[in-house]
């Protein structure tokens, strides 16, 4: 099961989830053969030197110095920069417009990972068996992700539009009142996080269909011999064997509903009224539009810890649940 | 993330220019930075423009660097300033130079301007009285403006003649706005099927619109002298919010919510909307896809005529070696010059800032066939600066949320520019605090 999972992850995953998802099964490992001598772990070391290098040049160096700029600050514009400590992390804790984008992070956390991957379970149990017509559907549920979120975002844009979109066009004949859809702050988001369903869904699936792959057949055949119905079958034996792979796809929903705000940037700037403003556009604006590294940095860091917290649990629990290595 | 890796591509950028650099002999080779804020073609018309400019002086090696939207642009420039190997030149929205020049972004153009032996007077004089106050900042040269824009308001001629209105005679004064947005309107019971105007409002843009509107109701948005200071909760920025509201809420002649710009003029283009008020950087856009007859004209008054300008100035970053800067300064005064400035306002629909560019026989055969262009450089005549304060975006959007909050029906325009004012106050305290409020 597990050697699947990381296959899977390895040769589907996209370069910016490839950093966050693959560092923390090969860094338990490290951790855990450090113990039982140097020299025995030494060709591990080698194997992982060149992107060890990378992380450190890329990933570990750049939170480093975040970690730094989130101590200092400046008091006017003119001001040198001093060490201020946690007045920075302060300062973002307070602010109304970062509670405002949590708040919106969660609901859009939670509102795109549940559909998402009860969609995706869906389509993966409509389509374990392999033939032509279900690789076709397959390949059909799978197109969203191989297009780029921006140019997702630019295509919804205009089916979106207001009175003259292609939504709008279809289903404005039904409605007495054309809804503003990205200029309602009370649609906005329910907007954006369809666009993420849809991209992200067929992703998913790709997961759920590895795992049911490893749901062993003599099983499900002894029950389908005792009179246990598909719902049982489902309940009793698929849902229990699936649960690494929902543990899994969790942690990756969660990870992208915070990471992918592309589509943020590109529709909504994070607009009507802060409406569809999420955490790491808080981060962008903070740093872009404020100019202001210190309080960018402070929310970065807080973000980045609440991540690694999720990564870590959801990670153990994973480990857990197969009896360690 | 998505910070880091446009900083990351920054810097990998401004590393990239660091090694023409260490050529050293021959030409002195610079960068121009330049954003596509309207259309990908004009990516081709910049190519165009600095080939020529390489092949008419050898001395100079131009290259330029397409840098995204505005927003993007400065991101980029202020990536590279901190690398340590600024661009030689850029092209920057207008009111973002206040916000470079109270970070010591910029280079002050007064000694280039004096080593050339011309006054700032005579300098500046060759450039439409409403673009200096963008260019100007306590009494020193900071940019030179290049591609201008002002509102303006789009009539579909068609409708207004079925609506038994004078396409040749638009309206004037907001009163005949909304009577004409009224007749324009069609409904169909309850549900409108097409509605009387159409104003935009998403970042950046509603800011400008509420600037126009405030304006033409006799206000100012900021304090054009001094970057601390705003003017939301003022009786004339009240009018002019309570009208757009009205033309919601009260008259339904407007489509409630936020708007784009890009949703506004696909709306007019597709006859969903019969007025419109939208930059004159659009007029290209509309001329190429309207397949009906429309007229422009000046923005409404309640009070007096008058529009913020918008726009790019070109800007020369702090840091840079002498020779960069002379070169630069070289490119700035042609990219500038009457000839250059008249070729890309026709390419992209911007009005040419110098005044000698609608001299030249080419700009004056193109008005005589296309004299929609001539409206937007009438209109200059009324124009003022687009506000540029401390922290020029985070304050424009402390207003622009609220606007929006309106526009759905959310909040009464007086509350929300109270609660506007209130925010952007607590924004510029720091500059204050270090400047106007700073005693000895």
């Amino acid at each position: 099961m597990r050697s699947t999972l990381q296959r899977d992850e390895m040769s589907l995953a996209e370069p910016t989830r490839l950093a966050v998802t693959t560092s923390a099964p090969p860094r338990l490992n490290v951790l855990q053969r450090f113990g039982s001598g140097f020299k025995a772990s030494l060709p591990a070391w080698l194997l992982l030197l060149p992107s060890l290098v990378f992380l450190a040049l890329f990933t570990y160096g750049a939170m480093g110095r975040v970690f730094v700029d989130a101590l200092y600050a400046r008091s006017t514009p003119k001001a040198p920069l001093r060490f201020v400590g946690l007045d920075n992390i302060n300062a973002v804790l307070a602010d109304p417009a970062f509670a405002g984008a949590v708040i919106n992070n969660l609901i859009y956390a939670v509102g795109t990972a549940i559909p998402s991957i009860a969609l995706a379970l869906v389509f993966a149990l409509a389509l374990s068996r392999t033939n032509a017509v279900t690789s076709a559907l397959r390949a059909a549920l799978f197109m969203p992700v191989l297009i780029p979120m921006v140019a997702a975002s630019a295509l919804f844009l205009f089916i979106f539009l207001p009175n003259v979109g292609l939504l709008d066009h279809y289903i404005g004949r039904l409605l007495p009142v054309l809804p503003n859809w990205l200029g309602d702050p009370d649609i906005a988001l329910s907007a954006i996080m369809v666009i993420t369903i849809w991209k992200n869904a067929g992703y998913y699936m790709l997961f759920f269909l590895a795992g049911l792959q490893a749901v062993p057949e003599d099983v499900t055949e002894a029950a389908h011999l005792d009179g246990a119905g598909p719902w049982q079958r489902f309940r009793h034996i698929i849902l229990p064997e699936l649960k690494p792979t929902f543990l899994f796809v969790i942690v990756i929903a969660t990870l992208n509903a915070v990471t992918q705000v592309d589509h943020v940037f590109v529709m909504t700037k994070g607009g009507p009224s802060n409406a569809t403003n999420l955490v790491l556009f808080y981060v962008y604006q903070q740093a872009v539009e404020h100019y202001d590294i210190g309080k960018a940095s402070a929310a970065t860091l807080l973000t980045l810890a609440a991540l690694m917290a999720l990564t870590a649990l959801s990670f153990r629990s994973l480990a857990n649940r197969e009896g360690g290595p | 993330m998505l910070f880091s890796r446009r900083l990351m591509l920054g810097l990998t950028m401004a590393g990239a220019l660091a090694f023409p650099a260490l050529a050293g002999e021959g030409p002195s080779e610079i960068d121009l930075f330049f954003p596509v804020p309207v259309d990908g073609k004009l990516a081709r018309d910049m190519g165009t423009m600095i080939r020529e400019f390489n092949e008419t002086h050898p001395g100079i090696k131009a290259t330029a660097v397409y840098t995204g939207s505005y927003d993007e642009t400065l991101i980029k420039t202020r990536a590279a300033i901190k690398a340590g190997k600024p661009p030689a030149a850029v092209i920057m929205s207008a009111n973002f130079l206040l916000d470079m020049q109270i970070e010591n972004e910029l280079t002050n153009l007064d000694a280039l301007i004096a080593a050339d032996g011309t006054t700032k007077a005579q300098f500046l004089g060759q450039f439409f009285p409403a673009l200096h106050g963008n260019a100007v900042i306590n009494r020193s040269v900071y940019g030179v403006p290049f591609h201008n824009s002002t509102p303006l308001l789009y009539i579909n001629a068609e409708h207004a003649k079925e609506a038994g209105l004078d396409p040749d005679k638009p309206p004037q004064t907001w009163a005949e706005v909304t009577d004409w947005a009224k007749k324009l309107t069609k409904r169909d019971g309850d549900k409108v099927t097409r509605w009387g105007i159409a104003i935009p409002c998403a970042y950046d843009y509603c800011g400008w619109m509420m600037e126009t509107l405030t304006m033409s109701n006799g206000g100012r948005y900021y304090n054009e002298e001094f970057g601390g200071e705003v003017f939301y909760d003022t009786p004339s920025m009240l009018g002019a919010l309570t009208w757009w509201s009205d033309l919601i809420a009260k008259h339904k002649v407007h489509a409630p919510g936020a708007t784009p710009g890009p949703a506004v003029s696909t709306s007019f283009i597709s006859g969903n909307a019969s007025m419109m008020m939208l930059s004159t950087g659009s007029l290209t856009y509309v001329r190429d896809n309207a397949k009906f007859p429309y007229k422009v004209a000046f923005i409404p008054r309640n009070v007096r005529n008058a529009v913020p300008i918008g726009g790019a100035s070109l800007i020369i970053p702090a840091g840079l070696e002498a020779d960069k800067q002379k070169a630069a300064w070289t490119l700035i005064k042609w990219m500038t010059s009457p000839e250059k400035s008249g070729w890309w306002s026709r390419a992209t629909g911007y009005f040419a800032p110098n005044m000698a560019a609608y001299k030249t026989p080419e700009m004056v055969e193109f008005l005589a066939k296309n004299p929609d262009a001539k409206t937007a450089v009438d209109q200059l005549e009324v124009a003022k600066p687009w506000f540029a304060t401390y922290k020029t975006v985070p304050v424009r959007k402390t207003l622009e949320d609220e606007v929006m909050l309106v526009l759905n029906g959310k909040k009464q325009p007086k509350d929300a520019l109270v609660a506007a004012q209130k925010a952007a106050d607590e924004l510029l305290r720091p500059y204050n605090a270090e400047t106007a409020l700073k005693l000895p």
